[in-house]
């Protein structure tokens, strides 16, 4: 038995939906993360509920990236791959992430019934030069599975991959007992950690190769903690005290987690009988001067953007999420993209003036909220604040966040605006409507409306006061231009290559641009998180390079441009590029970033 | 809607003191005699102006907030209850007045209409039926009656009109009340009853288009309708009911109210009014206040590993 060691090693744990991959890789990942190594999990979630197993659609499973220093992404190529069946497995190779020595353990217990398939499948692998150790889970473990009407199988794999990743037996056994102690009746546990202990033990006796990433268990205080649950704790640190959407795939899953908890912290979640109906009730909250937020992805954006310019002419506080996903229309609804960011910036009609704020992690997902609040209470313009579905559904273990408990915008700290690239607003912007008093202000009666109107509130349709209201909404978001600092850089800020991206790619360039200099590849690169309006120095920041290219989960080619390109070109006359303009679904790599920068740079 | 007051303005509440500039609509358009009749409850009542919102849509009706001093949202077409929602949600010590009208509530805000109804958050709902898009310049409106002609059906309106009556008493509303632009008094004391009922109060108002279509309603006569009246119900008005047919019904019966409310004739009065009905707005209030409360400062221990 050889026990490799690694810096890093990414697996996969391949499974038809509904029977427990993503449970199995949330235990591990905590015992992992208790043993001090670093983790970072995205789940594979199909766009149905329940697709009939052992077809290509029930595919669900997660990608498990663990190393010994902290990772930001998800990384590249695969090491390891548990496949429950050779369907899944087929399905999975064709998204091209497998590592060139890649090593596939499948689940045999399927092919007498499905021979010709299996050997399809195996003969694939062996042409991709994947070595595929076949196994089978043990005749006793099948009778306690079926004995617990066909559950835990995933605690079977789990054994193995424990075994596989050198994990002590009783640190995974302690987290299976947390995880179902509660929830399931003592038998049932007991028979779950016996299957366990039998994968643990199969792999141990017939799996000849093991892994070691080393950790250091830390001192400090850590979570575990997925993007949209982060973003809900953010929510309710931020003192927003209304909650109102409609169900929508990857955005959902904020309102489930604030329906549970959102009460005790006297908080309202409010589910609408449709996107628009949504915002407009946090609109009117907000009107109310109750801070209110509404959340969306893919077509209720489409469906919102009529209340959103009505809140920027009738200057009411507005914030949006916007969880991307896959489009044009359902798109892939359980996939990952960036392609929203023109409608968000552009999609209501009329003149647009509002600021988008974008997470790269999970930690911006809980003081997102915050910022959201601060500028949209400044301002009293839209603020879109967008994420993905890789950014909304991907944990990470994290150093525990400060706590704020934000009241009042005003009190906003310091770290947090540091954090997200800008430093303070002007205490007085100018309105177009110079009362902006809350209902219950005794002398401040006023009504608003979506018609143009002058400094009194007053519809009024003359061409100086147009003018005049659309210079003033401007010159809001001219205040946040002025206040942003100079964004993220990694390398040099000077040289041949500077990479470009926003939101969800912070890490993969990241990475990227370290394995580059690793490699004594001159390259940097540039994260925004603000995404608009941009700093003032940009056009500065680019002329110091030969090329400045764009990373983006969006879709160009040689005669479009992607949306981060096109809209750096249009700021700054600068020949920016898309360098990966890719709608794959699947988020970035590091090592193909780094590849196409040799190439260019060649 | 009831009212809980905390905040009180010295100055008496004054017809002259709920004005603001002057409304921009036609010469002896309907839209008037409800602004005044809003008005001259509010007076009646001395409701807080401050304390007070007039949500609504777009169309001729969606301009009366801007015609009335207190707080005011004149928010998108066919929206005004999702906004009312979010300040019934967050302001409970807040009266909220909803302005839509035919095309808004019936047609673009269908949605709406079905859905505040089934909530039966506290506001009051009224709905200005001119039986046409007039703002947009006389299109079909789905009340429109059936060969009426408009700028979209110049042959005459192709269909029967939706009865706005039996729609919201279908969907479950918990008061429904109809009256007209030229009936002050029963104008006043049909708002008034919706103001007392605690949930969604549907005020249906046959209103008056002079600019588009005169001939709609004959107000100067009273023979084509008949009143509803009945002790927990609503005064009919005093001289046109001398004309016409009083009917005494009894507003708790479901039953009575689709019986008048399908009639070929036009009725005026209480129709339905069921008291018993939960507020989704008192639902979601109890849940936060009745919540085990915890500190903010401890938010993310629970992910701790
Ligand atoms: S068009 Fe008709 S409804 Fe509109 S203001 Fe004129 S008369 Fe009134």
């Amino acid at each position: 038995m050889s026990v490799e060691k690694k810096k890093i090693s990414r697996f996969e744990l391949l499974m038809d939906a509904g029977f427990g991959a993503q449970k199995a890789g949330d235990i591990l990942i905590t015992a992992f993360a208790k043993m001090g190594k670093y983790v970072y999990i995205e789940p594979m979630i199909p766009a149905e509920i329940s697709p009939p197993p052992r077809t290509r659609p029930a595919l669900s499973g997660v990608i498990i990236r663990l190393a010994d220093f902290d990772i930001t992404n998800i990384g590249n190529d695969t090491d390891i791959i548990l496949a429950s069946h050779e369907i899944v497995l087929d399905r999975r190779i064709d998204d091209e992430e497998t590592n060139v020595n890649c090593r596939v353990l499948l689940d045999m217990g399927d092919k007498p019934a499905n021979e010709e398939s299996y050997e399809k499948v195996c003969k694939r692998l062996t042409k991709m030069g994947i070595s595929t150790y076949p196994f089978e889970i043990t005749a006793e473990s099948k009778a306690l599975i079926q004995s617990l009407s066909n559950s835990g199988q995933n605690m079977y794999y789990l054994g193995m991959l424990s075994s596989i990743y050198n994990m002590p037996k009783e640190i995974v056994i302690a987290e299976i007992n947390k995880t179902f102690g509660k929830k399931l009746k003592e038998e049932i546990l007991s028979k779950n950690i016996k299957i366990y202990e039998n994968g643990y033990d199969y792999a141990k006796a017939n799996i000849l190769f093991s892994i070691e990433v080393a950790g250091v268990p830390s001192q400090t205080e850590k979570i575990l903690i997925d993007g949209n649950t982060s973003l809900s704790m953010g929510i309710i640190d931020a003192g927003i005290k209304l909650f109102s959407g409609y169900p929508i795939t990857p955005a959902s899953s904020i309102m489930h987690t604030l329906a549970k908890v959102f009460p005790s912290y006297g908080g309202l979640v409010h589910q609408a009988e449709d996107e628009i109906a949504a915002i407009g009730t946090a609109i009117g909250s907000y009107f109310g001067g109750v801070p209110a937020i509404t959340c969306t992805s893919g077509p209720g954006l489409s469906l919102k953007q009529e209340f959103i310019g009505y809140a920027t002419a009738a200057e009411i506080p507005l914030i949006v999420i916007d969880a991307q996903r896959s489009g044009p229309s359902t798109g892939m609804p359980t996939k990952t993209e960036q392609s929203d960011l023109p409608a968000v910036l552009f999609g209501n009609h009329g003149d647009n003036t509002k600021v988008i704020l974008s997470v790269a992690n999970v930690i911006d997902c809980f003081y997102a909220p915050q910022m959201a609040r601060y500028l949209t209470e400044k301002l009293r313009v839209p603020v879109m604040l967008m994420s993905d579905f890789q950014t909304a559904n991907s944990y990470k273990v994290i150093d525990k966040p400060k706590v704020t408990e934000m009241n009042n915008v005003d009190d906003i700290q310091d770290f947090v605006l540091e954090r997200f690239h800008m430093s303070r607003l002007p205490a007085n912007i100018e309105m177009v409507r110079d009362n902006q008093a809350a209902p219950g202000d005794l002398q401040g009666m006023r009504r608003v409306t979506g018609l143009n109107s002058d400094h009194l509130g007053q519809i009024n349709y003359f061409s100086k006061t147009s003018q005049r209201a659309h210079a003033i909404r401007n010159s809001k978001i001219h205040e946040v231009r002025k206040a942003l600092t100079k964004p993220e850089m990694f390398g040099p800020e000077q040289g041949n290559i500077l990479i470009v991206g926003w939101g969800s790619s912070r890490g993969a360039i990241e990475e990227a641009i370290n394995s580059c200099r690793a490699q004594g590849i001159p390259a940097s690169g540039i994260h925004f998180k603000i995404v608009y309006p941009f700093p003032l120095m940009i056009k500065e920041i680019f002329s110091k390079f030969k090329k400045v290219v764009t990373v983006e989960l969006a879709y160009g080619d040689e005669f479009k441009l992607s949306p981060l390109a096109m809209l750096l070109r249009a700021e700054t006359l600068i020949d920016v590029q898309p360098m990966i303009a890719k709608a794959t679904g699947r988020p970035l790599r590091p090592r193909i970033i780094m590849e196409q920068v040799k190439e260019l740079l060649s | 809607m009831s009212t809980h007051v905390e905040n009180k303005s010295a100055e008496p509440v004054t017809v002259k003191s709920l004005n603001t500039d002057n409304p921009r609509w036609c010469a002896g358009c309907g839209d008037y005699g409800i602004l005044m009749g809003i008005k001259r409850f509010m007076v009646d009542r001395q409701l807080q102006p401050h304390l007070t919102v007039h949500v609504s849509g777009i169309g001729c009706s969606g301009r009366a907030p801007n015609y009335i001093n207190t707080y005011g949202v004149h928010s998108i077409h066919g929206r005004p209850i999702t906004v009312a929602l979010g300040l019934a949600l967050a302001r409970p010590d807040l009266d909220i007045f909803i302005e839509s009208g035919d095309g808004d509530a019936l047609s673009i805000g269908g949605n709406h209409l079905v859905h505040g109804i089934n909530k039966n958050f506290n506001c009051v709902f009224l709905l200005f039926d001119n039986e046409l898009y007039a703002l947009t310049k006389s299109q079909t409106s789905p009340t429109t009656r059936k060969g009426h002609p408009t700028n979209t059906q110049p042959s005459g309106t192709y269909l029967d009109p939706l009865n706005p009556l039996t729609l919201v008493l279908g969907a479950g509303a918990s008061f429904v009340a109809s009256t007209a632009d030229w009936m002050p008094d029963h104008l006043a004391s049909t708002i008034a009853a919706a103001f007392q009922h605690k949930g969604f109060s549907f005020v249906h108002i046959s209103q008056r288009c002079p600019h588009y279509d005169p001939n709609a309603f004959d107000y100067k006569t009273s023979s084509w309708f008949s009143f509803l009246k009945h002790e927990k119900g609503i005064t009919p008005d005093k001289r046109l009911a001398e004309k016409t047919e009083v009917v005494e019904h009894d507003p708790t019966s479901l039953e009575g109210a689709f019986k008048y409310a399908s009639s070929e004739r036009r009725y005026f009065g209480l129709f339905y009014q069921n008291s018993a009905k939960a507020c989704y707005d008192d639902i979601l209030h109890k849940l936060r206040d009745s919540a085990e409360k915890k500190p903010r400062a401890k938010i993310l221990d629970r992910f701790q590993i």
